[in-house]
């Protein structure tokens, strides 16, 4: 017999407890897991190279508000610009209000070039240009209604008063978020009457040095116009675009917390109940010569073990069901997956190894300073 | 004659509960020889386990000493009275006090883990221990699977298997029939006269003490019958 064998034999004599202790560390762990990676990907969506040239020009005032589309031209002018995209979010309902997925109208030849990390068939690029009505579509969303190439489809408007009739000729694959549909611009603008309305453009920088100046070029130029702009890089966009769904960080630090902080209490519990029941062995154990350091040593390392066990398997086990589910479809598109980076694994485990640490400091100390005589006493 | 491998001068023990005091050892004075089978006797709270307890090193005098070969046992800190006590005393309880989860093998070479023999030689230690009490065919078996004389006789082996300076031993066969009781007692007895084991029994029970070779009684935490075995 070894020492570790000791604490392991120890650490199995009610095995229904541990169980019951490593499961509920594990499920406690699974969701602190879940909740760092939804943070991580609400937070932190993918970037890209292309995507570090991408500026967002939208009205100063709000989201909510348009820019007029004559902007465009003097965009395209600026130095350092060498794309212009019009975007326009439309919101429209496929079928039913369930059905949701997010809909753009986009300047469709410019559609490639900005959003150059997007996989699409060269012909499909065609097709999709040269067609006023067509559509592309990505492949998560393609698979999700089984759509094929060449499928009508009609959006219901709800933000805007009318209801596009598509033809799906692209689909794209990796890069950005797979769920989106994009369609012309100019068949938008057709059918809202050539009001010359235009949600936000996207601006592709020639590259990254010239970005701060061209953010100050873009505003100035608008400022004291009819509508304002502020430009911002895309990953700036889409932080403040998060940030209206609240404090998402807090909420989600203080459901972390108050996560973290039952799993101590629920294994400091199993910790204190396996200490008094054993408080008779623990006498021994110094009568026979074990210090109270040594027993501390025996109490920590069951106790890590037992959190640690429950770290991995609820860490782990997130990490590995995350991998095989699809996020899209059981989020209903608010999350497009949870990927659970290794500096989450990382901090969950390092949360199941305090948790063995915090949870068995009071007991082993209480332990530690009953006397043997008093421990003794309890035998007979 | 040899030096006494305990000398205890003028040793006073009280316990406060409260605002009472209440003294469980009154200046007590006694020497105990190396290979002697001692009985401490007495009626219940006449201090005997007290004394056997500041003897092993579980407990502290309040005033006066306890030497074991030489060593104030009193002034060692914590964590050397541990080592002190690994190395030097041998524990028999009365409820045998065996770790449930452990084989009889693992419960006798649990004190072992704590010194620096290596594998092979705690196991042959084990062994022999077990062997001493007759009971090397029930190494592999738990706590649960032996009678209550086969427990106690893994815990003397526990008690043996560090060849400890002294064996104490509280009310071994208390919790023991008859016939298992003298069983234990006549393997102690073995012990001290063949192995040379020095052994200090607390018991109350007359039959028990007739197996040592002194009776030295206690009653209210005084000796009664001048049998300290204090040289003049």
């Amino acid at each position: 017999m070894t020492i570790p064998g000791f604490i392991l034999r120890n650490a199995l004599r009610n095995k229904r407890r541990l169980s019951l202790t490593v499961l509920s560390v594990a499920l406690s762990l699974f969701l602190f897991t879940t909740m760092q990676t939804a943070l991580h990907e609400l937070t932190q969506p993918p970037t890209s190279e292309d995507a570090a040239l991408r500026l967002v020009v939208r009205n100063k005032v709000s989201l909510g508000n348009v820019l007029p589309s004559k902007y465009r031209p003097r965009l395209e002018r600026m130095p350092g610009v060498s794309h212009v995209m019009k975007l326009t979010w439309f919101g429209g309902i496929y079928k039913d209000k369930a059905n949701f997925f997010p809909q753009f109208a986009v300047d469709a030849d410019q559609l490639s070039p900005v959003f150059s990390e997007a996989e699409i068939d060269p012909k499909q690029i065609n097709d999709f240009i040269n067609e006023k009505n067509a559509c592309d579509v990505g492949i998560k969303t393609m698979q999700r209604f089984g759509w094929k190439i060449g499928d009508r489809i009609t959006l219901q408007g709800t933000i805007w008063p009318c209801n596009p009739e598509l033809i799906i000729r692209g689909v794209y694959r990796k890069g950005i978020d797979m769920t989106n549909l994009f369609f012309h611009h100019e068949y938008f603008d057709e059918l809202m009457g050539n009001q010359g309305l235009v949600g936000m453009y996207w601006i592709c920088a020639e590259n990254a040095g010239v970005i701060p100046d061209l953010v100050k070029r873009i505003d100035s130029t608008f400022a004291n116009s009819e509508s304002e702009t502020k430009t911002e890089t895309e990953r700036a966009f889409q932080l403040g675009f998060i940030s209206m769904f609240g404090n998402i960080k807090v909420l989600i630090g203080s459901i972390s917390t108050v996560i973290v902080f039952t799993m101590i209490l629920v294994t400091a519990s199993t910790m204190s109940m396996a200490i008094r029941e054993r408080s008779r062995e623990i006498a021994i154990l110094k009568a026979i010569g074990f210090d109270g350091w040594q027993i501390f040593g025996l109490i920590l390392a069951e106790s890590f073990g037992l959190a640690a066990a429950g770290g991995l398997i609820g860490c782990f086990g997130a990490d590995i069901l995350y991998r095989h589910l699809d996020i899209y479809s059981l989020s209903h598109g608010v999350l497009l997956k949870l990927d659970v980076t290794p500096s989450i694994l990382a901090a969950g485990l390092t949360v199941a190894v305090l948790l063995g640490i915090i949870s068995c400091l009071v007991p082993s100390y209480m332990s530690i300073q009953t006397s043997v005589v008093d421990g003794l006493k309890e035998l007979d | 004659m040899p030096e006494p491998i305990v000398q205890i001068r003028e040793l006073i023990k009280f316990y406060r509960h409260g605002e009472i005091e209440v003294t469980a050892l009154d200046n007590i004075s006694l020497d105990i020889h190396a290979n002697e089978f001692v009985a401490l006797m007495g009626p219940s709270g006449s201090g005997k386990s007290t004394l056997l307890h500041i003897i092993a090193g579980l407990d502290r005098p309040t005033t006066g000493e306890c030497l074991v070969r030489g060593v104030n046992v009193g002034n060692l800190s914590e964590t050397k009275l541990a080592d002190w006590r690994n190395n030097h005393i041998g524990f028999i309880f009365q409820t045998f006090n065996l770790i449930p989860v452990l084989t009889a093998f693992e419960n006798v070479e649990l004190p072992l883990l704590l010194t620096k023999l290596s594998t092979r030689e705690r196991r042959e230690h084990v062994l022999a221990a077990l062997a001493l009490v007759g009971l090397s065919d029930r190494s592999r078996h738990l706590p649960r699977q032996l009678s209550g004389g086969q427990e106690q006789r893994v815990a003397i082996a526990r008690a043996l298997v560090t060849d400890p300076t002294l064996v104490v031993a509280d009310e071994p066969t208390g919790n023991l029939d008859a016939h298992s009781a003298q069983e234990v007692l006549t393997m102690l007895q073995m012990l001290n006269r063949q192995a040379g084991k020095t052994i200090i029994l607390v018991t109350h029970d007359p039959k028990a003490a007739a197996f040592a070779q002194r009776t030295i009684h206690l009653e209210k935490g005084q000796l009664i019958n001048g049998n300290s075995g204090l040289q003049s």
